[in-house]
């Protein structure tokens, strides 16, 4: 099991929301075993990793939406249940099309962000955000989450492409089978494995 | 809670099956509709010459209650498809993700939902409701009380139908299995209800949980404490099994535990509505009591009284008796009990007493074999030690007879009404305008 060091930028973001050990099994296999990190205030997370890493079943299980067999949140400190969630989290899932009649998928796509965008909650979890946007849209949008995190919000960022995943977050959690093989910023990840220069995808495939 | 509720009629409107149940059922009602007004008519021409055949002409049992009748199988059979779509819609979109994460209860998203379908239920209404607008324009008679009382009777089945619905959608995983589960639950109602109705014992008993027997009362004119409070009952418990199976988080092991006291509140609760025998009857022509002189008297008998009935419940001189005495017994006394003496319709012939009650009151027991009020009335009177009282001068009711022709209603309900919910589904489709 990996745990993140607590987050510190600058003059030292405040640590929002603590994962503990959590795991999730779907029969015999395990979705989520072990995993365990933190987010802070104004912090742009990166949870990376291939198709069926867990990614999806790990921000749903923090939002409340999956049943976790084991582990825990905490907010601030305290105990967080998954009947309390809403409160202190929203989740923008993917592939949701509220409006599929009318809209298309890149619509669609928006307007889930500016919904997610438009809430209150100082933690906002998003899967897959950039998915079925081109590079302008792209960069767009991860201008518009830079900001937001710059007044105090803290994301976790669900992201298959890494290319994507580095240009926009500052810690990473590279989950691979469920399980989490690297975590920290990407100078920290470079540390870990050795590649002095190495690009995200180096040092996840050196990791997984 | 007004934004969620505004999104919920939304929703319906945006979707195909709430037009499609409007256009389906145009042409249903309105056959019904002329057909009811030609049959009415047809029994009007002899009534006319004759007042004592025109009291029997009632626009309740004549017009109301079979084209209301019609509309009982749109919504038994079509409006599933509408109440399911406030949570079949988002399930398969994803979006219910998003929905019970907004800050509100699992309970206010489900009764909000209910409200929704309660609306959809009222628009669905319409074509119905404008039956009663034609034919009061063609001069007919409507009794504000018994229409009042129908018209809540269908608007409580249609929430009942609509709560299964929702509560179908909340358990499956799509709509089409949520369709099929609503619709099982509808039709196999009806199935209870043809094959077990009339029949003695534990099935009698079953057959009155049919969705069909809740409009009975309504449909003769009675307005029944019990049966609106049992009615009531199963759309809140229905409404509470939703609430414990939307969240999509929660384990399904949990979610059976929390169904268990729903479930089990729900049935004392039914147990505690069936106690309750408070009627009203709320007919022009009071055809659910007896005069208002024998009513009042009988209210002053308060010692109990027994009816043991030798008859099988299939029996129609049973139906009869029941129609015509004990029902109104019940309603006039404050303590009557009806005792069946358990004899099936094949046993019929095999003992002398069959076909007999007895009544017991005060001590005093008479035997009888009439079925009708002029004899039954008397006895009770005489058993009780009074005397029967005057009659009380008062109208008696006229009957409305009315020849009328229908047939140009056949241009509202095939060309005009069609149309003009087809414009109403092509304006609810226009985007509003976004000011920039």
């Amino acid at each position: 099991m990996m745990t993140a060091p607590d987050f510190a930028r600058g003059g030292g973001s405040m640590e929002l929301l603590r994962v503990v050990d959590l795991a999730k099994h779907y029969d015999e296999e395990a979705a989520i075993a072990g995993v365990t990190f933190s987010a802070a205030a104004g912090e742009v997370l990166g949870i990376v990793g291939p198709n069926g890493a867990g990614k999806t079943t790990l921000l749903e299980a923090m939002a409340g939406l999956v049943g976790a067999d084991s582990g825990n949140l905490l907010w601030l400190g305290d105990a967080l249940p998954p009947a309390h969630r809403k409160a202190a989290i929203f989740y923008v899932p993917d592939g949701v099309k509220p409006y599929q009649d009318r809209f298309s998928k890149g619509y669609n796509r928006r307007l889930l962000l500016a919904i997610g965008l438009l809430t209150p909650h100082r933690v906002l979890l998003m899967d897959e955000p950039f998915d079925g946007f081109d590079l302008r849209q792209t960069r767009n949008i991860v201008e518009v989450v830079r900001k937001a995190a710059g007044a105090g919000r803290a994301f976790i960022l669900a992201i298959h492409q890494l290319a994507d995943a580095e240009r926009v977050c500052d810690r990473f959690i590279l989950l691979a089978g469920g399980q989490i093989r690297g975590i920290g910023s990407l100078r920290e990840l470079r540390t870990q494995t050795g590649i002095s220069q190495g690009s995200l995808e180096e040092i996840f495939l050196a990791l997984t | 809670m007004y934004p969620l509720l505004a999104k919920e009629l939304a929703e319906i409107l945006s979707g195909r099956a709430l037009w499609t149940m409007l256009l389906l059922i145009c042409p249903l009602i309105g056959f019904s509709f002329i057909e009811a007004v030609s049959l009415y008519s047809e029994a009007s021409t002899a009534a006319l010459q004759s007042p004592a055949a025109a009291a029997t002409l009632s626009p309740l049992d004549g017009i109301l209650v079979p084209t209301f009748g019609s509309f009982y199988v749109a919504v038994t059979l079509l409006f599933p498809f509408v109440a399911i779509r406030v949570l079949g819609q988002e399930k398969e979109s994803g979006a219910l993700r998003l929905l019970v994460q907004l800050p509100y209860r699992s309970s206010t998203l489900v009764l909000v939902k209910l409200a929704a379908i309660l609306a959809a239920w009222a628009a669905a209404s319409i074509p119905v409701l404008s039956t009663l607008l034609i034919w009061a324009l063609l001069g007919g008679h409507l009794g504000a009380s018994e229409t009042a009382n129908l018209l809540f009777g269908h608007s409580l089945y249609g929430l009942l139908v609509g709560a299964i619905s929702l509560f179908a959608a909340t358990i499956s995983d799509s709509s089409a299995t949520a369709a099929i589960v609503a619709l099982a639950t509808t039709i196999g109602s009806w199935v209870l209800d043809f094959t077990l109705a009339g029949r003695p014992g534990l099935s009698a008993w079953v057959a009155k949980l049919s969705l069909t027997q809740t409009l009975q009362s309504f449909e003769q004119g009675l307005l029944s404490a019990g049966l609106v409070l049992g009615m009531v009952t199963v759309v809140g418990g229905l409404a509470a099994l939703s609430t414990v199976w939307l969240p999509p988080g929660t384990p399904t092991r949990v979610k059976f535990a929390r169904s268990v006291p729903c479930v089990l509140a729900t049935i004392v609760a039914l147990g505690l509505a069936a106690q309750i025998g408070a009627s009203a009857d709320v007919t022009e022509d009071r055809r659910n009591s007896f005069s208002p002189a024998d009513q009042k008297l009988l209210a002053t008998l308060r010692l109990p009284l027994v009816v043991t009935v030798d008859l099988a419940p299939e029996d129609p001189r049973y139906i009869d008796l029941r129609r015509n005495v004990l029902g109104k017994l019940e309603r006039a006394m404050p303590n009557v009990s009806i005792v069946l003496a358990g004899v099936r319709q094949d046993q019929a012939g095999q003992s002398d007493a069959y076909g007999q009650v007895e009544y017991v009151y005060g001590g005093r027991t008479d035997f009888s074999r009439s079925t009708s009020p002029r004899e039954i009335l008397p006895l009770l009177y005489e058993l009780a030690g009074t005397k029967p009282p005057a009659p009380i001068q008062g109208p008696e009711y006229p009957g409305y007879p009315l020849v009328a022709n229908a047939n140009v209603t056949l241009l509202w309900f095939f060309c005009g009404l069609p149309l003009l919910i087809a414009l109403a589904w092509w304006w609810s489709r226009l985007s509003p305008a976004v000011k920039s």
